[in-house]
């Protein structure tokens, strides 16, 4: 339900290291985007931009036509949901609680401090509990959970914020190949029922064509593959996939067998 | 011939120099402070006779006011304890360096809490007993007040070793400040700050039990007369009372420590 524009983005670390360049882009509304990229392209640092987790250095961001920055940040977070390689939960919490983060950027100061969540928070963390199918296990702690249930109840956390754009920072890296399966088929229904815009990060090239509506390549901080995923071939991901600007001649067979 | 894991076979040069400053600085404060192992060896006679006195008849009929004033010193402590820990938990946030709203907010509770610290519990009694009189009351606000010196600081570290990992996923869907903190924080440090209540609860008791020696209330008066007046069979039942509570707090810390994590 929401439309990302990226216009001149470019962000230089603190280090003097420049994670991306000048970057052009616009994410259509209930789209779905892979990012692939090497380590290091810049794939998380651009998801992180979108959030403002990190400032951007020179560029905007719009998310809807809001700009992310300042004062609107409580705004943009409220409406761009996150998911995380490592899952990021409150280990210590249990699922209930962890799902109804997603709704705190609507809850009143007063009484979130004593831990107090309206009807209708309740109602909504139920309902996504019951989407990623773990209403059973809403009051176990999270950290008891396996890796696929725990990237689940992360992502009842993004739901439970009633986003229009969620973010997936490597989903799957962490998790078995069934899993991570199951977590790409749960966020690709996620975008076509709700119309959530979606841009995920992925290290797997198979997924990304099972999954994605359109692939954007990274390397080295620049955009070098924009199209839908069929246009995929050795070519083209070698030249995703270069080091040091150097196009390797061999062909990344590797890669093509995952595919 | 056997030799240490370095390049030369001699021990590392950091080592060495450690060491031959160590036994300088003892070598010079020792004399200073009176540390005379002769005076030590000379006195033993003297201990020993204090061993073999101490191990008499208990005073039976001291129990009850010995219950009483002991109930009294735990008391000192739970209420000291409690109070300060309420107010430890919005201390700690603002002084602890990923926590605190500002830099200078940070610096500033540090020297807020140092300061506190720089008087020892005794002289802050002393200070209380003059301004509310005699009684268990100035005990209670001069333990607090210490504890309110420390016990932020160890919850401040807590917060400063946090996993910023889970505290991004908070932040990433819209908390704000106070939520991150209550929601993120808090819970990711929960064990160790319980760990460090336990630990100053223990210590504290330690210290309310020589409170009553300026009149702020506990056993410590009743063990300083009892020293004074050499009633061994006194002392000797305060002593024990100490050790049974010190001993039941210690289990029932290692059964909620294992249950927290």
């Amino acid at each position: 339900m929401a439309k990302i524009n990226m216009c001149g983005v470019r962000k230089t670390f603190g280090n003097g290291h420049t994670a991306l360049k000048e970057m052009d882009t616009e994410f259509q509304t209930g789209t779905f985007t892979v990012i692939l990229g090497p380590s290091g392209a810049g794939k998380s640092t651009l998801l992180r931009l979108v959030n403002g987790l990190e400032p951007l250095t020179s560029g905007e961001i719009t998310v809807d036509g809001i700009p992310v920055r300042g004062k609107n940040l409580k705004k943009i977070r409220g409406d761009v949901g996150m998911i995380f390689q490592q899952f990021n939960l409150i280990g210590r919490l249990n699922v209930m609680t962890n799902v109804l983060v997603g709704r705190l950027w609507n809850r009143p100061w007063l009484t979130s401090v004593l831990y107090l969540f309206g009807r209708e928070d309740r109602a909504i963390a139920e309902k996504v509990l019951m989407r990623v199918g773990l209403a059973e296990k809403a009051w176990e702690r999270a950290d008891r959970l396996s890796g696929g249930q725990q990237q689940r109840v992360g992502i009842a956390r993004a739901l439970a914020q009633e986003p229009r754009v969620i973010l997936a920072d490597e989903p799957v890296a962490s998790l078995d190949p069934v899993t991570g399966d199951n977590i790409m088929q749960i966020l690709r229904e996620i975008c076509d029922r709700d119309k959530i815009t979606m841009i995920v990060n992925l290290h797997q090239v198979d997924l990304a064509k099972r999954y994605a509506d359109r692939v954007i390549g990274l390397n080295a901080g620049e955009i070098v593959f924009d199209g839908t995923p069929k246009l995929l071939d050795s070519s083209i991901l070698s030249h995703i996939y270069r080091r040091n600007s150097v196009v390797k001649e061999t062909t990344p067979d590797a890669l093509l067998a995952y595919a | 011939m056997p030799s240490w894991p370095t390049r030369s076979g001699l021990p590392p040069a950091g080592v060495i120099t450690t060491l031959m400053i160590t036994a300088t600085i003892l070598l010079w404060a020792a004399p200073r402070a009176e540390m005379d192992p002769l005076r030590l060896f000379r006195s033993l006679p003297s201990l020993l006779d204090f061993a073999g006195k101490i191990l008499v008849m208990p005073e039976w009929e001291y129990l009850p006011r010995l219950g009483q004033k002991m109930a009294e010193t735990v008391m000192i402590t739970i209420l000291a304890t409690s109070i300060a820990l309420a107010a430890s938990i919005p201390l700690g946030i603002l002084a602890a360096r990923n926590t605190s709203p500002h830099p200078v907010v940070f610096h500033a509770t540090r020297s807020l809490l140092s300061a506190v610290r720089a008087l020892p519990e005794l002289v802050w009694a002393l200070v209380f007993v003059s301004a509310v009189g005699l009684g268990p009351l100035p005990g209670v606000m001069a333990l607090a007040l210490v504890t309110m010196g420390f016990m932020p600081k160890f919850f401040a570290e807590s917060f400063e070793v946090v996993d910023p990992h889970p505290i991004e996923g908070v932040v990433a869907h819209g908390a704000n400040w106070l939520q991150v903190r209550l929601y993120g924080y808090l819970p990711l440090a929960m064990p160790d700050c319980i760990g460090t209540t336990i630990y100053i609860l223990d210590h504290n008791l330690r210290s309310a039990a020589i409170l009553g020696i300026v009149g702020a209330g506990g056993i410590g008066y009743d063990m300083v007369m009892a020293v004074r007046l050499f009633d061994y069979d006194r002392l000797l039942l305060i002593a024990l009372s100490i050790y049974f509570i010190v001993t039941l707090l210690d289990r029932a810390s290692d059964r909620l420590r294992a249950k927290v994590t």
